[in-house]
């Protein structure tokens, strides 16, 4: 069977209909020649990902001001004091960043859903797991991902504060539902390009935000530890 | 249903004591404004593959949003809104090509290549040589062929996706996109970097 590049790359990036998608995972299997030109396709796109790099940029702080502090379409509600538009900024541009690095590479196109529901909900599965089971003590998983303080606003909702070391993001989220609604979300004030690991250097925003809505001293590792089982058994 | 559960719990009296200390929730953020500023990373990287240098990528981001917000009404809600503003940045990454002379007519690759390498350490990527190249062999393919290339391979739209936002059928699409792609691919076994 001969491939044409087109095909191979549709192929490879998800585009052919699964009748046609299996013809040529056949042919790619049989043929060392058309496995070469493959891997070849695949590698560069891969190196376009690595060349080619969702990054946090100072910068992107300075346009979500520029877009929050816009005229509103629609002012529904004020601020609470304290409180500025840009600490609110960066919710978008965290799960963005999430999704954008984690952005995978071969024969799965990588993923862009809307990153942000309606309302700021999370959309980042694994980031909503990790909320969902993991403890303060745990530490940062293998991409970064990690809780720190657990504790409830005035609502009775349950928040946490999170970093995505990988992303180079931290915030506050507070559970809705099945779900988790991002409140702030900050890049790590610290520069540098090693990816961050640990919850250590919650951003000044992110505080600020805990201590605006925590009707709840945060709760020691065994109060964590049973709430945590509590949602498990939900 | 939960929440009441939750309040019978052991906080239950920390709650009720600090219930009195006057603290606002956050607002709902706006869906346009916060989706518009969850764009920003994927917007900058973007320009980045299009403009011909980290300046240019920056004016094509700043415009892009400015753009969006000025013409938020035009904006159909239920409808993507990263495609909508990445069609803003097309044209305007068309029309800032237009305006200037073109890059590649006067700068040799070595120069675009130098050009990056402030842009790789301020962003602090510790980019390999290989991605290095791949930028390169990117920014050396004709305009339309770097357009498919950029909205497919590196942000990852499908090609129904980026023939909307090129604005172009999708066959046209496609096969910029192959072509691009085969350069590209002969341009790193050149350099040595293909598998």
């Amino acid at each position: 069977m001969t491939v044409s590049d087109q095909e191979l790359y549709a192929w490879l990036d998800g585009e052919l209909p699964p009748a046609r998608a299996g013809d040529t995972e056949r042919a790619v299997a049989a043929d060392p020649a058309l496995a070469t030109r493959a891997e070849q396709a695949r590698r560069a796109r891969s190196l376009l990902a690595e060349g080619f790099p969702v990054v946090a940029d100072p910068r992107d702080q300075a346009l979500a001001r520029l877009i929050l502090d816009g005229p509103a379409r629609r002012p529904m509600f004020s601020l609470p004091e304290g409180l500025r538009w840009p600490q609110l900024a960066l919710a978008g541009a965290a799960a963005a960043a999430c999704f954008g690095v984690g952005l995978s590479i071969g024969l799965l196109k990588p993923e862009t859903p809307p990153l942000i529901g309606q309302g700021g909900a999370l959309a980042d599965a694994a980031l909503v797991r990790v909320l969902d089971s993991r403890r303060a003590v745990d530490g940062a998983d293998a991409r970064g991902r990690a809780v720190g303080l657990t504790f409830q606003d005035a609502e009775g909702r349950w928040c946490r504060t999170f970093a995505a070391g990988e992303a180079g993001l931290a915030g506050l989220a507070c559970r809705e539902g099945e779900g988790w609604k991002a409140e702030v979300v900050a890049p790590f004030e610290t520069a540098g390009t090693e990816l961050r690991t640990a919850s250590a250097d919650i951003p000044a925003a992110v505080l600020a935000a805990v201590d605006a809505s925590a009707a709840s001293d945060p709760l020691d590792a065994q109060a964590e530890a049973e709430l945590l089982a509590r949602w498990k058994g939900e | 249903m939960r929440k009441r559960a939750f309040r019978t719990g052991p906080w239950d009296e920390t709650i009720r004591a600090r219930r009195s200390i006057p603290h606002g929730r956050f607002p709902p953020l706006d869906a346009f404004q916060s989706e518009l500023v969850a764009l920003l990373p994927r917007l900058r990287r973007l320009a980045r593959a299009l403009a011909r240098n980290e300046a240019d990528a920056q004016d094509l981001v700043q415009e892009a949003v400015e753009r969006a917000l000025a013409k938020r009404r035009g904006f159909q809600a239920g409808t993507r809104l990263d495609s909508w503003v990445f069609t803003i940045m097309r044209r305007l990454w068309i029309d800032q090509g237009r305006s200037r002379t073109r890059w590649n007519k006067v700068v040799t690759p070595e120069d675009a290549f130098t050009s990056q390498q402030p842009d790789a350490s301020q962003a602090g990527e510790a980019l390999r040589a290989d991605a290095l190249a791949v930028q390169r062999a990117l920014k050396e393919l004709p305009d339309d062929q770097r357009l498919a290339v950029a909205l497919v391979l590196i942000d990852g739209l499908s090609y129904a996706e980026a023939a909307e936002v090129a604005g172009v059928p999708a066959g046209t699409l496609t096969s910029r996109l192959v072509r691009g792609r085969q350069a590209l691919v002969a341009r790193l076994g050149e350099a040595g970097v293909a598998a």
